[in-house]
């Protein structure tokens, strides 16, 4: 799922760009709810901090799109980076909004054709964690490490471009590495703890490297540049840790599941 | 994170597991060192510097890995903890000596190998850092020794088990 987003940078014309970020993160948060709803009419147990999930996530997402954020130029951006990129797609996946999907609707060719791109082999193939985590940390590097940033920064389309670009990647990465929805493959843990553990690293090294050296072609303030550079090391950490901890839940429940089903087959071996 | 599927069958739940134990609270005791470095001399003395300047590349990637790694190894460390204690496998003694030795393994490669070899960041700046790397790697030599001592002991202790 993307949301269009768009933001208004330094320059832009904040009405212009809000707005369309605006509308999407509100309409698709309705859906959600909506979706949520009929499950529970129809007697389908689905816990109710999803929706609260699902709509923070929303919130998040109009938040940084509407402008107005704390610090100079370069934190303010960076914050809004962390939340559109990293906050609010955790908040977004964690609410399982594809296996909502797919239990909300009746069959029908609706139902069968989101079945069918879940489980295509493009699909795949973009969530297959590492793939996912190139596609989300990498594009952070040409970000902030070629002229990209200082070309993008005073145009607006360009500008929301970026983000929904940040977005989209942001809530790939955290769908492949929490694999909470049914997908083709589910990749094991080994593989989505290497991957988070890879793209946590390469995201630290280049939060340390702008603390240093900014962004090609552009002149922020060194205060302003290390702040910045702070909040993007310590709020990936939290939002790793968060990331971590969905891991971690998922594996104890699944061996506690693996217990009880052993303790289940040596019972009716003993009875036998 | 291992998978608990290749345990023995029989009774699940009863057996104290000493190797596992002391595995698994040497991993939250690197990775407790590693919060209380980042804690006490980053954030609260600020003796470490977020950023060195004459950080190598090299420095700067294995830092990267290491921190991430901390924190990952934080969270699974708790959450295999929780699966021991869950399955009343954990062996207290084991556990404890595998903690000591996690915190004072970390404290000496910290020592070692960040300060000395990579010098990714010093312990202090602008004094004479010599007694400084002493007693953080004495330190670190210490918590690994009472460590080696607690493994030894839980080792021949004849319960080694829950019951130690």
């Amino acid at each position: 799922m993307t949301l269009a987003h768009a933001h208004p940078g330094p320059g832009a014309d904040p009405s212009a760009a809000g707005w369309p970020a605006l509308g999407a993160a509100l309409s698709v948060t309705v859906l959600y709810l909506l979706a949520a709803r009929r499950l529970r009419r129809r007697g389908d147990l689905w816990p109710r901090w999803r929706d609260g999930s699902f709509a923070a996530g929303g919130a998040a997402v109009v938040w940084a799109a509407l402008g107005g954020h704390p610090g100079g130029p370069f934190t303010g951006h960076m914050i809004q980076h962390l939340v559109v990129g990293m906050a609010a797609p955790l908040l977004l996946v964690l609410a399982r909004p594809l296996t909502l999907a797919l239990r909300a609707l009746g069959p029908g060719s609706v139902r069968r054709g989101l079945l069918a791109l879940a489980r295509s082999r493009p699909v795949g193939l973009l969530v297959c964690p590492p793939v996912a985590g190139l596609l989300d940390v990498g594009g952070m590097w040409l970000l902030y490490r070629t002229g990209l940033f200082a070309a993008v920064r005073h145009q607006p389309l360009p500008h929301a471009l970026v983000h929904a670009h940040l977005l989209a990647a942001g809530l790939l990465f955290t769908f492949a590495v929490c694999r909470l929805d049914p997908v083709r493959r589910r990749w094991g843990l080994a593989v989505r703890g290497v991957t988070l553990l890879a793209v946590g690293a390469a995201h630290g090294v280049l939060a340390k490297s702008l603390y240093a050296v900014p962004p090609p072609g552009t002149a922020f303030g060194t205060a302003d540049l290390r702040a910045g550079a702070r909040w993007m090391y310590y709020g990936g950490d939290l939002v790793e840790v968060a990331l971590a901890v969905v891991l971690g839940v998922g594996w104890y429940a699944s061996a506690g599941r693996a217990r009880a089903r052993r303790a289940r087959r040596e019972r009716a071996a003993l009875v036998a | 994170m291992g998978s608990s599927s290749d345990r023995p069958a029989a009774a699940p739940g009863t057996r104290a597991e000493p190797r596992r134990s002391m595995a698994v609270c040497a991993v939250i005791g690197v990775a407790v060192m590693a919060a209380v470095d980042e804690i006490v001399f980053h954030q609260i003395l600020h003796w470490h510097h977020f950023y060195d300047r004459s950080t190598t590349g090299a420095g700067l990637l294995s830092d990267g890995l290491l921190h991430t790694a901390e924190l990952l190894m934080l969270v699974a460390g708790f959450f295999a903890h929780a699966d021991l204690r869950r399955r009343r496998a954990l062996a207290p003694a084991h556990a404890w000596a595998g903690f000591l030795l996690g915190l004072g393994a970390f404290q000496l490669f910290d020592g070692i190998v960040d300060h000395k070899l990579l010098r990714v960041h010093q312990i202090r700046y602008g004094v004479d850092v010599t007694p400084y790397d002493w007693a953080w790697n004495i330190s670190g030599a210490l918590l690994l020794l009472a460590g080696a001592a607690l493994a030894v002991r839980a080792a021949r202790s004849p319960a080694a088990g829950p019951a130690s």
